[in-house]
């Protein structure tokens, strides 16, 4: 469950009753994980350039899986 | 008063129907004090209650699911961290109940995450959690050698995000107690629930919580705990619990164990020792106000507990350190 | 219990039960215009326990527990009665509260539409509430202000209003003795009087209404006001609530449209009477 405030995004997440303060890129990583199919970091990267400029494709690739990371640890996502 | 009010509306439900306000007031404010409260509102379920009493029982139901989804949230994070070590993780207690669906687990208040880990994992076990986030939660030097040493478990820890503490036990009773379950065969026949985690056999199950309400505590909270001894029962093999309860040492406190929770929960058919009937009264000690009476009754079960796990000398010892700190029987 | 009383106070009932006569005894008269409880069924049970049975006479001690209580609580003179009797109510709130999302906070309606004031303990959010009282606004409490989990609606929580050291003097200047409760010095937060709210705040006490502003006050600071952006206010939102984790999803879903519905401001404060023209020009913009 989310909401959109106007400075951040708020996550509700059911399982842990936690709930998380999150800015980009966060909520946008999470939708392209929507379809809870499991993803690789470069899976995840290719469907984020579709849809947003992130610059230099190797560049970004390091970001996007620190920030796999951190939510596989924060059990927002787990890691198959 | 007692709590037998308690114990009756537990057993049957459908007295509550007859019940005045004062009773309810007492009703609801021991079993709030037993942490029954919660298994008291599923037993009552839809039946007719008084408007302002409806409220209270809805809450408590609505606490009870947020407990359960929440411990079992801690045991799918426990499981996720330990994943690594590949080592049969058992889960205990409330969450056991809770994660497997069991009768005993229905509405139970759960407080800590109680897991049961081979005790030459322990290290490895304390490395991986710490490296998922658990802390310490006592620094005190002394409290903290005496849980290595003595005790069944690792000092408590707690997440440092998710403030949910964990116990983590090798052995079902102290290594200074005199009956010694065997913790090593308990794991060895647990029942796997989920990719990871297990549960004890129904018959271990029985074992454990009588372990836990008779030959460890001073009986606070024991109304509870003989509720979960009661439900557990019923799924437990008679014939196999007998020779599982001898092959832990305890087959005088399962039978115990049963003679009460049949007394109080169930048809009342057993006869009673007068041991059996001291230790009941122990368990029914509290008034309407939710408060616990017979305070020189409490104070001899708090020695015997102490005295049930500790040789003699150690508990002088124990008692005293414990004592210049400020610690005393509430 | 001995002495005992059942108080009900907007939505809650308690059932408080004393060793002691005397905090009964300031209860039923400061909560005389209290409509009695319907069926006599409380909510929640408070008791004042004597610390140990000889600290009953001697240097008398209050244990302030009940339903839900703190192990580590520290006891209280019997001088201070009323105080723990009115701890041990907020603590029943704090901890066991589910039918609302609870926010550490003081409330007041007018025109139908409610200001919520939170700020730590010596913001003024109390002292200011108070005041507002009984200058045509509505009190609907100074300690909690429960957030209706389905449509959002404020809803007021009149318990007696406990003004802390300066305050006292201020509101006792304008305030008949009669609803002023006795002086309690020398308390864990310093001198502390208890003012018991209007008779017509109280009947209204079960009318709720939406919320129309925020308010994060501020004593003693030079007069300035600034927008608090919502992420801010969700934060501190959830810190100033004692059940926002307990209710779980309902709690989110009433929060989040408390943030996004209900402009928050800071306001910084010199003086009382600053801040209650401030208030009143800010309530005028926002019409």
């Amino acid at each position: 469950m989310s909401h959109i405030l106007d400075d951040m995004v708020l996550l509700y997440h059911r399982s842990s009753g936690q709930t998380h303060m999150v800015i980009s890129p966060v909520p946008e990583i999470l939708e392209t994980l929507e379809d809870g199919q499991p993803a690789s970091a470069r899976d995840v990267l290719q469907r984020l350039l579709r849809r947003y400029d992130l610059g230099p494709a190797d560049a970004a690739l390091p970001e996007v899986a620190a920030q796999l990371t951190n939510l596989a640890a924060l059990g927002l996502i787990r890691t198959a | 008063m007692n709590a037998r009010l308690l114990v009756r509306a537990l057993r049957d439900p459908g007295t509550v129907a007859q019940f005045g306000a004062g009773q309810w007031n007492a009703l609801i404010a021991m079993a709030r004090a037993e942490r029954l409260i919660g298994t008291l509102a599923l037993r009552i379920g839809d039946r007719p209650v008084p408007d302002a009493a409806r409220p209270i029982l809805a809450d408590a139901r609505l606490d009870a699911e947020r407990e359960a989804r929440q411990a079992l949230w801690e045991a799918d994070r426990a499981e996720a961290a330990l994943k690594p070590l590949g080592v049969r993780v058992v889960l205990l207690k409330g969450t056991a109940y809770a994660a497997a669906g069991l009768k005993a687990g229905e509405g139970r208040f759960i407080g800590d995450l109680d897991i049961l880990v081979p005790r030459d994992c322990m290290e490895a076990v304390e490395k991986h959690l710490m490296l998922a986030g658990w802390e310490w939660v006592k620094s005190d030097s002394y409290d903290d050698a005496y849980y290595r040493q003595w005790m069944h478990e690792l000092p408590p820890m707690i997440h440092q995000e998710r403030d949910r503490m964990i116990d983590v036990h090798h052995t079902i009773l102290p290594l200074t107690a005199r009956q010694r379950p065997d913790a090593g065969a308990m794991i060895a026949d647990a029942i796997s629930i989920t990719d990871g985690l297990h549960i004890l056999s129904p018959e271990d199950r029985v074992c454990h919580a009588v372990a836990h309400l008779l030959a460890d505590g001073d009986l606070a909270g024991g109304l509870r705990n003989l509720w979960d001894v009661h439900c557990l029962l019923a799924e437990a093999d008679p014939a196999a619990l007998e020779a599982r309860a001898a092959r832990h040492g305890l087959s005088p406190h399962v039978r115990q164990a049963r003679r009460m929770a049949d007394a109080l929960y169930g048809a009342g058919r057993e006869r009673l020792t007068l041991w059996d009937r001291i230790v009941l009264a122990r368990l029914l000690a509290r008034n309407g106000w939710g408060k616990e009476t017979r305070k020189g009754l409490r104070f001899a079960f708090y020695l015997r507990s102490h005295w049930l796990r500790m040789p003699p000398t150690m508990l002088a010892r124990h008692l005293f350190t414990k004592w210049r700190k400020g610690h005393r029987p509430a | 219990m001995k002495h005992r009383i059942t108080l009900r106070i907007g939505p809650a009932t308690f059932r408080m039960g004393s060793a002691w006569p005397g905090p009964i005894r300031s209860l039923e008269r400061l909560y005389a215009d209290y409509p009695a409880p319907a069926d006599g069924i409380a909510d929640f049970t408070v008791r004042l326990e004597p610390v140990s049975l000889l600290r009953r006479w001697l240097r008398p001690s209050i244990f302030i527990t009940g339903d839900h209580g703190l192990a580590d609580a520290a006891p209280m003179s019997l001088a201070h009665g009323l105080l723990a009797a009115e701890m041990g109510m907020n603590l029943q709130m704090a901890l066991g509260w589910r039918r609302h999302l609870l926010l550490h906070a003081s409330s007041v309606e007018k025109d139908g539409r409610v200001l919520v004031m939170t700020g730590e303990s010596g913001s003024g959010k109390s002292t200011l509430a108070a005041q507002l009282g009984e200058r045509g606004w509505r009190l609907m409490g100074d300690e909690f202000a429960l957030l209706d989990l389905e449509t959002g609606t404020v809803l007021p929580f009149p318990r007696l209003v406990s003004l802390k050291n300066r305050a006292i003097d201020v509101i006792v200047a304008e305030v008949p003795a009669a609803r002023m409760g006795p002086l309690l010095a020398g308390t864990a937060k310093g001198d502390i009087r208890h003012l018991a709210p209007r008779a017509d705040a109280v009947a209204r006490m079960d009318e709720g209404a939406p919320p129309a502003l925020l308010l994060f006050p501020r004593f003693g600071h030079a007069p300035a006001i600034r927008p608090v952006g919502q992420g801010e206010t969700f934060m501190r939102l959830t810190q100033a609530s004692t059940n926002y984790v307990a209710l779980g999803e309902p709690g989110f879903a009433a929060l989040t449209r408390f943030v996004t519905q209900v402009p928050a401001l800071a306001m910084d404060f010199p003086s009382g009477e600053e801040a209650i023209a401030m208030v009143e020009r800010l309530w005028e913009q926002q019409r």
